[in-house]
């Protein structure tokens, strides 16, 4: 059998508006690459990243929703699982963003209650059809007391800094001991530098 | 317009519902309501009273050509059950159609029907109209992340081997190309290759009685 490759495995869920560009931003994270063409999530879908952080191999098992309302029954239930959620809106669509209180309504619904959030303005290198002022993806995330970032899944802007953010934010919640572990880490604390965002 | 009777249907479904009579019961239906079971069942019975005459050469001449019949009549009866049923669905539509005709709705403002909230027309020659449960498509969601999830660990182990992290254990034995050239013997003989189910039910118990 295959030894344990990493030494902890953090759930991540990408949640928001159909066409917002989830899939994308996770295809960039994944797989470094992008794609024009529009398809449709059906459902639910899952990638596997494994990424380093604090010397620790950390296995982020990302969870890729659909945003059409129909398929909403289905998606809500991996809400239970995951350790940290990102919600994405499109920075050219407003409705996009005005719906970002019903998927935070969602959360509080059915998601763990010390689950970590994250708030992404996703298609930023597409400035000259921005509808959403960076302004005010700010301030909501400040008033709901979640991190923010502008990001571009085409442009590859704040991509991997999202995740890793996110993946960080998580493992300072995460209890030290592991209980599979040869040698036990007492770090604790762990200084985690908060990292503001910056983009376009 | 008057009004034709629609009484068809009972008698049908009475005939479905008649007690079986065992095997031989078959041999005494009438041919438009022969099934392939029938077939089935006539095929074990003859070839049950042919393996009693014994097995002269004659007799087994014999029961490759009955066997011959029989497939023949088998093919003809699925056929057969095929067309019907399409044409028992085709009735029924028809039938629908009808119905709506004598209520007096206008079946082409279909779009007019007042269905009341939460209710949609769904269009039942459309190849692509919704036609699966959400607890279908989760099971298959689920069953499909379920099988990437494997095809993932599958794949990391695989790169555990390439990159020498675990050393290939020896192979069992090489493997032998064994059976699948080797040519079939002679034409279709009485033996443990029966194909058809005709066959199958011909020659059951053949190996006990002779």
């Amino acid at each position: 059998m295959a030894k344990k490759t990493y030494d902890l495995l953090f759930k991540l869920l990408l949640i928001g508006d159909s066409g917002v560009g989830k899939t994308c931003v996770l295809f960039r994270f994944s797989d470094d690459a992008f794609n024009t063409t529009f398809i449709s999530t059906i459902g639910i879908d899952f990638k596997i990243k494994t990424v380093e952080l604090q010397g620790k191999k950390i296995k982020l098992q990302i969870w890729d929703t659909a945003g059409q309302e129909r398929f909403h029954t289905i998606t809500t239930s991996y809400y239970r699982g995951a350790m940290g959620i990102m919600l994405v809106y499109d920075i050219t669509n407003g409705k996009s963003f005005e719906n970002i209180s019903k998927w935070l309504r969602n959360i509080d619904e059915h998601a763990n209650e010390d689950v970590e959030r994250m708030l992404l303005g996703n298609k930023c290198d597409m400035d000259d059809k921005r509808v959403v002022p960076k302004g005010k993806g700010e301030q909501i995330a400040r008033e709901h007391g979640i991190r923010f970032f502008e990001t571009s899944a085409k442009a590859n802007i704040n991509i991997e800094k999202a995740f890793l953010t996110l993946a960080e934010d998580i493992l300072r919640k995460t209890p030290v001991k592991e209980p599979n572990s040869e040698n036990v880490d007492i770090s604790s604390g762990g200084g985690g530098t908060g990292w503001r965002s910056k983009c376009c | 317009m008057e009004e034709p009777p629609v009484r068809e249907e009972e008698e049908e479904e009475e005939e479905r519902a008649r007690p079986e009579v065992g095997p031989e019961g078959a041999l005494s239906k009438s041919p438009a309501q022969l099934t392939t079971e029938d077939v089935y069942d006539i095929s074990y019975v003859m070839g049950r009273e042919l393996m009693a005459l014994g097995s002269s050469p004659q007799v087994t001449q014999l029961q490759f050509k009955i066997v011959r019949v029989l497939e023949m009549l088998e093919a003809l009866v699925t056929e057969g059950s095929l067309e019907a049923e399409e044409l028992r669905l085709e009735r029924d539509s028809l039938r629908k159609e009808l119905q709506a005709l004598r209520t007096g709705d206008p079946p082409a403002d279909a779009a007019q029907v007042s269905l009341g909230p939460d209710k949609m027309v769904v269009d039942l020659t459309d190849p692509n109209r919704p036609r699966f449960t959400l607890q279908e498509l989760r099971d298959v969601l689920q069953e499909r992340n379920r099988l990437k999830a494997q095809l993932l660990v599958a794949q990391e182990e695989l790169q555990c081997y390439k990159n020498g992290l675990i050393p290939p254990r020896e192979d069992p034995g090489g493997r032998r190309e064994k059976g699948a050239l080797v040519p079939r013997t002679g034409p279709a003989r009485v033996n443990k290759e029966e194909k058809t189910v005709i066959k199958k039910l011909f020659f059951f118990r053949s190996g006990k009685q002779t």
